[in-house]
């Protein structure tokens, strides 16, 4: 299977060519849907299939790379579609195409009746391609690609509805804010690139990889390669300064923020930090920076998610906050502690996206959670596995998130410092009880929609994805087992990314000197702080609601930087926005442009003109002179090579 | 003087298959004509046939590397090598789209009772295109040259009853006998300089003893006008806009590409064998340096590219202006040359084979639309893109391809021409010729706007024949593909490069 893996990027391209092309004519949404989903699913079969002959191969033989075709070679560039098979893209692999698959089946329910249900299934098939080929690319060209293909597919589903109204503006804007900020990145992300070229004389990962060990290079050097690539992950990765764009990427539909927004685009930049390892443990200032900026992502994110009251922008910052934990743990060299953290969100993300899906096909697309309440009698299905992805990102045991979010926490304390596990620890606290607050808000209490509302079921096509992604959320963890409690077989996600880390891992020179004591402690408080967070949110919004609204009104000052989510868009306006687009009004625009280059083009345009009129002129038709033109060549081009001999 | 040692016959004439078979097509489309003429349609099918024989006996020739005709010991008439073979493989797949756009050519149709004389007259021109790519010595490129100019001359102006054929042929016979008159005279100069017309004799000659060196570079130059007639350099290239516009347009398509490819051809196989001195490992040549080619070549192809360029700006009609940008790809091509590096020579390979598609294609569609609205005005194009979609999509695409746009394969071309300058440290060249495909970019894009951008309340349809259909496709398809995935055609350049002597 590992041979046909090329097909799970084929196809889904396959899939997007056929729905892109004869989709509007077809107009029949079963045979749209099941092309959709079964290109996805059968890539899925393969992933697997080559998951387990991988896993029957002995640690040196696991890495497989599968040439399709060299595309362009021109002195040391030489790129190809090329694919690398290995333990770190088949888990990722497995990620897009299992939880993908899931989501395009729930679609063919979500989207029933949409007027371009054929365009939703083709751009939902283009992501995939792109994903597939980041996730498996043997070099950085091919994953740019895939990098920058995921981006667009990002801006054409955010904007699928692009006729609609979104907040203050419409979503077309959205989507166009999500594209011009991921620019910013990919702009890092290039000049990473570039200087990886430069520094190493290659664009391919076991060539740089192998180089990066052994050439003699300054560490300033590999300070400025991770920074760059790292500005690229904040941008992917919603990520402080460059997050801003994930809130309003909201406005696409429900399985689009549930597949790209929060299962698989935005964790890339995780991947590429764990892919590029070597690089980062050569630069341990810059991994500061990334964990630093992870850390603080984390706390700011979760807090702006409790007052939130829109149930996907809430799961939004939610998603920002879970991805600052993913890069926290890349910060403190915990490469695989994020990695296994970037497969359970994805299970219980996606399925609180699918769960919030259901829950606003419902209520007829009205997103507000204060507008919901006691909906656990009429949709029971969406109920129950809502509850166990709720107590999933909660890192209540053994639910998959406890698992790997305290693996990040341990070894933020482990290998980074105190100071990562108190923010880290209290920030799993914050999202307890965000969570349950938008848990209780909508399936408990009291009903206080309208009575022109009937919340019913969703049909199964959404509910068994939903049921697939619980089980997922509960059993998902237990490959993951802690050492501590696994005994001598020791964490098996652990051992399996093992090899691919090792160089990094032997270059931070990380020696674990706690004890087990230690860690059962620590694990043990923040799963006392995450029962805590859902205890009082059980108690406020179960018992004494007026307490959330006394506490929004004594503490408004807080309450109010939390509602403007810190006013960050807007400081953005004031200091980036505004001046840029004033500035190319009034100087780039009217000055610089009108005068300056349009002067200097029209002049040459002018001057190109005059010589053109000129020349035309020689053309005169009379033989003779035609004549005389060319021996006068002959006798100038005779001048010319004696002069420069 | 040549004296041929014909010992070993056989394997010689071996060696000339394709040329014989292509010589035997000649012989039957006249001996055809003159029986069967009532059956005018049979001859594009007995040429396609000859082509494609003679196609299955150029590609055995392709990675091989002798020598033909001896006319001494070490010396000979021929080479046959991939060099050769690459550009014999380009002529016929030329020559088979000219026979094709030929067969729906309004004009070529004028004149029904002349057809075998047509075709007939086309194969002349392919025998004298195959000698030249082959050929080693001096009178066998002046033979050659003299064989492909004199049934284009005819060709120029078959269609007697239009003034504008005629004048064109007119014309390019005046032209043509100067400059061949001129190459001759060089030629003999050259030969009594160095006592042989043997371009490796000639080499040998110029290793070993001196000579005198201004009469040499006038013979060089001389030569040098001969076939730089021939690839229409400036100020060499007057003819080409007036023949270009004069003449039946299958014809003029054939002049642009195939005419072209061996002019190239022979012009790098005179260079790199006279005066090769050694080859150096990293691909540059070693050059005996009586002449200073690269100077020569880069003047000659800066002033020809920027010429040809400002010349299309404000031209009017199509076919003058694919003729000013034709002349304006011949300077690219010859940038190429003059890097005078086995990079550069790939990159020429490249370019012309790719400059093969969509040269072609813009001719071919230009004139499909002159076949209905008889006219190649630019502004008789207003409008065209809402009429005919798919012709206009088309000619879009090649003339993008033209300019160098990427997808388009010409970007390709281009970028591998570019690459080749830069790394030979040839950076003002390269900015020379990048800022005049901006320039081109105007006029090409000029044709688009007036296509798409403009409206009128002509309508204009043209019905599209599958065959024309299939052509366009066969066309578009390597513009395009060879844009995306280019490797295959790197490869068989790269390998093409291989000349006989190296």
């Amino acid at each position: 299977m590992r041979e046909l893996m090329y097909l799970t990027v084929i196809l889904p391209l396959f899939g997007f060519l056929f729905n892109g092309i004869f989709g509007s004519k077809i107009k029949n949404e079963k045979i749209i849907g099941i092309i959709g989903s079964s290109t996805v699913g059968i890539s899925f079969l393969i992933a697997l299939g080559a998951f387990f002959e991988t896993l029957g191969l002995p640690v040196d033989q696991r890495q497989k790379i599968v040439t399709l075709f060299s595309w362009l070679h021109i002195g040391n560039l030489d790129v190809s579609f090329a694919y690398q098979i290995d333990q770190l893209s088949l888990v990722m692999a497995l990620i897009v195409t299992g939880v993908g698959f899931v989501i395009h089946v729930y679609s063919i329910g979500y989207m029933h009746g949409d007027k371009a249900f054929w365009r939703f299934f083709s751009y939902m098939n283009l992501f995939i391609f792109a994903m597939m080929n980041l996730v498996l690319a043997d070099n950085f060209v091919l994953l740019f690609l895939g990098w920058e293909g995921v981006g667009l597919c990002s801006y054409l589903l955010i904007g699928f509805w692009y006729d609609r109204k979104f907040e203050k503006s419409t979503v077309a804007d959205a989507s166009k804010k999500a594209f011009i900020v991921n620019r910013i990145g990919d702009f890092g992300f290039l000049l990473g690139m570039f200087l990886i070229f430069m520094t190493f004389g290659s664009l391919n990962f076991n060539q740089v990889f192998s180089r990066a060990v052994s050439f003699n290079v300054p560490e300033y050097v590999f300070g400025f390669i991770a920074l760059f690539l790292f500005i690229g992950a904040t941008g992917k990765s919603a990520q402080i300064p460059l997050y801003i764009w994930l809130p309003d990427a909201m406005a696409g539909p429900t399985p689009v923020s549930a597949l790209i927004h929060a299962a698989t685009m935005v964790t890339a930049g995780v991947y590429m930090v764990a892919r590029t390892s070597i690089i980062y443990a050569s630069a341990p200032s810059i991994l500061m920076v990334v964990a630093i900026i992870g850390t603080l992502t984390a706390f700011f994110a979760a807090t702006i998610g409790i007052v939130q009251n829109d149930i996907k922008k809430v799961l939004a910052y939610s998603t920002v906050s879970q991805l600052g934990y993913m890069f926290m743990a890349m910060g403190v060299g915990a490469f695989s502690a994020g990695i296994f953290h970037v497969m359970t969100h994805a299970f219980f993300k996606a399925l609180l996206f699918l769960g919030a899906g259901s829950v606003i096909h419902s209520m007829h697309d009205d997103q507000n959670i204060q507008n919901y309440g006691g909906l656990k009698k009429y949709m029971p299905a969406t109920y129950l596995t809502f509850l166990a992805a709720s107590l999933a990102i909660s890192g209540i045991p053994p639910f998959a998130g406890f698992f790997s979010k305290d693996e990040i926490l341990w070894y933020s304390f482990a290998n980074g410092s105190i100071i990562y596990w108190i923010v880290g620890a209290f920030t799993a606290f914050l999202t307890a009880f965000y969570i349950f607050r938008l848990y209780i808000l909508t399936f408990e209490g009291k009903e206080r929609f309208g009575h022109d509302k009937h919340p019913h079921e969703s049909p199964a096509v959404m509910t068994v994805p939903l049921i697939i992604l619980a089980v997922l959320s509960v059993i998902g963890g237990f490959i993951g087992i802690p050492s501590v409690f696994s005994g001598e077989h020791g964490n098996q996600f652990h051992n399996w990314l093992a090899p691919l880390f090792k160089d990094a891992d032997r270059k931070l020179a990380i020696y674990n000197f706690h004890t087990h004591f230690q860690e059962i402690l620590l694990m043990s408080l923040s799963v006392i702080l995450g029962l805590g967070g859902i205890i009082l949110a059980a108690y406020i919004y179960l018992k004494k609601p007026q307490i959330a609204a006394n506490t929004a009104r004594k503490f408004k000052g807080i309450y109010n930087l939390l509602w403007n989510k810190y006013f960050v868009d807007e400081a953005y306006d004031t200091v980036v926005v505004n001046p840029i687009v004033t500035g190319s009004r009034s100087f780039l625009w009217k000055i610089a442009d009108n005068k300056i280059i349009d002067g200097a083009v029209n002049g040459a345009a002018k001057l190109v003109d005059i010589l053109s009129i000129n020349i035309r002129k020689l053309q005169t038709g009379v033989a003779q002179f035609y004549a005389l033109v060319m021996m006068l060549g002959l006798v100038a081009a005779l001048f010319w090579i004696i002069l420069s001999l | 003087m040549i004296t041929l040692i014909l010992s070993n016959l056989s394997v010689n004439i071996q060696a000339i298959y394709p040329e014989i078979i292509l010589s035997l097509t000649l012989v039957a489309l006249v001996i055809f004509d003159l029986i069967f003429n009532k059956q005018k349609k049979f001859l594009p099918l007995i040429s396609i046939i000859g082509l494609f024989f003679a196609f299955i006996f150029v590609i055995p020739e392709f990675g091989t590397s002798r020598s033909a005709f001896p006319t001494s010991e070490n010396n000979s008439l021929l080479s046959i090598d991939s060099f050769s073979a690459f550009f014999k493989g380009l002529i016929i797949i030329a020559s088979v789209f000219v026979v094709l756009f030929s067969m729906s050519s309004n004009e070529i149709k004028s004149c029904p009772d002349r057809q075998g004389e047509y075709y007939s007259l086309m194969f002349g021109m392919i025998i004298g295109m195959f000698f030249l790519v082959s050929a080693n010595d001096l009178i066998l490129i002046y033979l050659s040259i003299e064989l492909l100019s004199l049934s284009s001359y005819v060709l120029a102006g078959f269609v007697k009853t239009s003034i504008r054929n005629s004048e064109a042929s007119l014309k390019y016979i005046i032209y043509g006998s100067t400059s061949s008159g001129i190459m001759l005279f060089g030629i003999s100069i050259l030969y009594g300089i160095t006592g042989s017309t043997n371009l490796f004799e000639i080499n040998s000659v110029l290793g070993f003893s001196n000579v005198p060196q201004i009469t040499f570079l006038i013979s060089i130059l001389m030569i040098f006008t001969g076939i730089g007639f021939k690839i229409s350099i400036v100020p060499f290239h007057f003819w080409t806009p007036d023949i270009y516009e004069g003449a039946p347009l299958p014809i003029t398509a054939f002049l642009s590409v195939a005419s072209k490819a061996a002019g190239f051809a022979v012009l790098i196989r005179f260079i790199e064998i006279t005066f090769a001195e050694s080859l150096s490992k990293s691909g540059f040549w070693q050059l005996i340096p009586y002449v200073n080619w690269q100077n020569l070549l880069v003047l000659f192809s800066i002033i020809t590219m920027t010429f040809g360029n400002f010349a299309a700006l404000w031209q009017d009609n199509l076919k003058r202006l694919l003729a000013y940008s034709s002349i304006a790809h011949a300077g690219y091509l010859m940038l190429g040359v003059a890097v005078l590096s086995d990079q550069g020579l790939t990159a020429v390979l490249i370019y012309f084979s790719i400059y093969l598609f969509m040269n072609l294609g813009a001719f071919f569609i230009v004139m499909l639309i002159a076949n209905k609205i008889n006219s190649e005005n630019i502004d008789d194009y207003r409008g065209l893109g809402y009429s005919i979609p798919f012709l206009s999509t088309s000619l879009a695409i090649f003339l993008v391809s033209l300019t160098g746009l990427p997808p388009t394969a010409g970007f390709i071309g281009k970028l591998y021409i570019f690459f080749a300058l830069v790394d030979a440290k040839m950076i003002v060249v390269a900015i020379i010729a990048l800022l005049n495909t901006v320039v081109a970019l105007y006029y090409y894009i000029r044709v688009l706007k007036v296509m798409f951008l403009e409206r009128t309340d002509k309508h204009v349809e043209i019905e599209i024949s599958p065959l024309n259909f299939v052509i366009i496709l066969a066309l578009l398809a390597p513009t395009l593909i060879f844009g995306v995935y280019f490797t295959p055609l790197v490869n068989i350049a790269k390998n093409s490069i291989q000349l006989l002597g190296f």
